[in-house]
């Protein structure tokens, strides 16, 4: 390739990666700036002059931050390792078992695709309350637990699985469960990794859904309590910025260790 | 015999530990065991809401007192109803706004970050960020570049694109396209990412072929590149269109539904009629529509990009 088309290349991708990143270092800018500097004015300046933590502090005591944090925390914990343990199981029984009803299963499974969580935000509310979930963080969790991406993804790897490791299990004796604990789930371990990012995020990121099911305040996880301090903070910007900054860090930088992952676990997930 | 579409197993009815010939004494328990959390989540967090949601579409139900069958009154309501008919205008204004969006521009980028270019992970992960962002704090950090004195009315204003800074969440003529940039911007690396895989499982050898027979790089793109990309256009399109018809965070934070009912969506409209009025029954048949026009549409756009499987 020509320098001069390189250097005209990196031009182009630079100015888009700005598009993608500037809405945020405005955030983190304004979160910074101290009470003296304007937030916002013409031409803006986003260098804060000098910058200043009060905001964070301000955020972290004014609202109820730590009490988020754990709740989303703590949904994480109650969500992850049963996810990747019910997509595996299924999985694992539509990848490795020949059985009457298998494809009808399978078509069951990744039916639900067309019921998306806006569809069902009502009738699915119906069935929370019925069964005493509203409020709790078990209403919040379960309809979470069943998804036919994680199945369907777990299935594919199991799918990838040779013959000859299942036959060397049979020889050395084992069970059903030895051979999906022992020897079948250690194997496909880069997705379900794959799957772990994908569901750390969705639960941090989640909205809609724990929105209907929670009342109390305190139990909010950070989305939630996020948007209730643009409720109550209302003109105060700055801790606003400084709060929605804490909220976002987390999966940032999560996301950005972990950044090989998700476009393999992402190409992965669509078949061509 | 169920014959299936295996690669591997076709042939056996047994188990992977005792395939072909030996069987267990109970060969169908044992699947279904695996199978049995996921299977009683589908039942009570998917069929039963279904079931729930088709019969109560002809009931009125407001949460307090029993539900009383109305027949298709609800329907009816929603004849009549200019909030439900604004609502499904803005929310096909959200659709055809942003559906050529999210087709074109991440195919654009795709082709950008599939360069064999030095760095050029970071470009795709710098792209991917707002994907991973929860919507709640990208509508936050949109709110700074939509303030009256913010970057973007800086930039349009110095560009002498606008004579005034305008407060683009307040005006209703502004506030849908300003939701739709923001709705498009955070999903736009989903969507490249689906493109680049396309793009990289086309083979290199092709084009090395077109290149031998003298095809120019515009002729390799019509010929190769679109058609062995239909696939996936055909995915980006019915979820694109699914995320269009969806549209409510974005909403929730930054207008709810304002102003003058300018983004009122469908998707917010429903939660508001549910749980903030409790027309549960009225809401759940709006909702019952918003299904109908998602698996339309899907199966329509699907049929004719002849689109293969795909989850997410």
């Amino acid at each position: 390739m020509w320098p001069a088309r390189r250097i005209g290349l990196y031009g182009v991708l630079s100015l888009i990666a700005a598009l993608f990143v500037l809405p945020f270092l405005i955030l983190l800018s304004s979160s910074l700036k101290p009470a003296t500097q304007p937030l916002h004015e013409f031409p803006p300046q986003p260098v804060p002059l000098p910058p200043v933590l009060d905001w964070f502090a301000e955020a972290w005591t004014k609202i109820d931050f730590p009490v988020y944090l754990w709740n989303s925390v703590l949904l994480e914990i109650l969500t992850l390792p049963a996810y990747l343990l019910i997509s595996a199981f299924a999985g694992y029984a539509l990848a490795c078992y020949d059985f009457r009803g298998r494809q009808l299963v399978f078509y069951l499974i990744v039916s639900t695709m067309f019921l998306p969580g806006e569809v069902m935000l009502v009738p699915r509310f119906l069935v929370v309350s019925q069964l005493g979930m509203v409020d709790t963080f078990a209403g919040v969790v379960l309809p979470g637990l069943m998804s036919a991406f994680g199945i369907f993804l777990a299935r594919q790897a199991f799918e990838q699985l040779p013959r000859e490791l299942f036959d060397a299990a049979r020889i050395d004796g084992a069970g059903h469960w030895q051979t999906f604990w022992r020897v079948a789930l250690p194997q496909v371990r880069p997705t379900l990794a794959t799957l772990a990012i994908f569901g750390f995020i969705n639960v941090w990121n989640n909205f809609i859904w724990p929105l209907v099911v929670l009342s109390s305040e305190d139990k909010y996880p950070l989305a939630l309590g996020l948007a209730y301090l643009a409720g109550t903070f209302g003109d105060d910007q700055r801790s606003m910025a400084a709060g929605t900054v804490m909220a976002a860090l987390p999966v940032v930088v999560f996301f950005i260790a972990m950044q090989r992952h998700f476009v393999e676990g992402l190409k992965g997930s669509v078949k061509g | 015999m169920v014959t299936t579409g295996l690669p591997r197993q076709a042939a056996s009815t047994g188990t992977p530990a005792a395939p072909a010939g030996r069987r267990r004494r109970r060969p169908l328990t044992v699947p279904f065991l695996f199978l049995a959390p996921a299977l009683v989540l589908l039942a009570v967090f998917f069929l039963w809401p279904a079931v729930t949601a088709v019969q109560l579409a002809f009931f009125s139900y407001d949460v307090v007192s029993a539900p009383q069958w109305v027949g298709l009154a609800n329907f009816g309501q929603m004849m009549q109803d200019p909030r439900f008919w604004k609502a499904l205008g803005n929310s096909g204004l959200f659709l055809v706004l942003m559906l050529p969006i999210l087709v074109c521009v991440p195919l654009l980028l795709a082709v950008l970050v599939n360069m064999p270019l030095r760095g050029i992970k970071a470009f795709r992960v710098m792209y991917y960020l707002p994907v991973v962002t929860s919507m709640v704090v990208v509508a936050i950090a949109w709110n700074y570049v939509f303030h009256q004195r913010g970057v973007l009315n800086w930039l349009l204003t110095s560009l002498g694109l606008l004579d005034e800074p305008v407060q683009y969440l307040l005006e209703p003529g502004w506030a849908l396209p300003a939701l739709v940039l923001v709705e498009s911007w955070k999903s736009m690396g989903y969507y490249m990412v689906i493109y680049l895989a396309g793009l990289q499982s086309i083979p290199r050898d092709l084009y090395e072929a077109a290149e031998v027979d003298g095809a120019n790089a515009w002729q390799r793109l019509a010929s190769i590149t679109t058609p062995l990309l239909r696939p996936y256009v055909a995915v980006v399109l019915v979820l694109g269109a699914m995320d269009a018809m969806q549209v409510f965070t974005s909403v929730f934070v930054m207008t709810q539904g304002g102003p003058q009912d300018a983004t009122m969506t469908l998707g917010y409209y429903i939660y508001d009629s549910a749980f903030r009025r409790f027309d549960v029954g009225y809401a759940n048949a709006m909702g019952i529509v918003l299904w109908a026009i998602l698996v339309v549409f899907s199966v329509v756009s699907y049929r004719t990009t002849r689109g293969r499987m795909v989850s997410a």
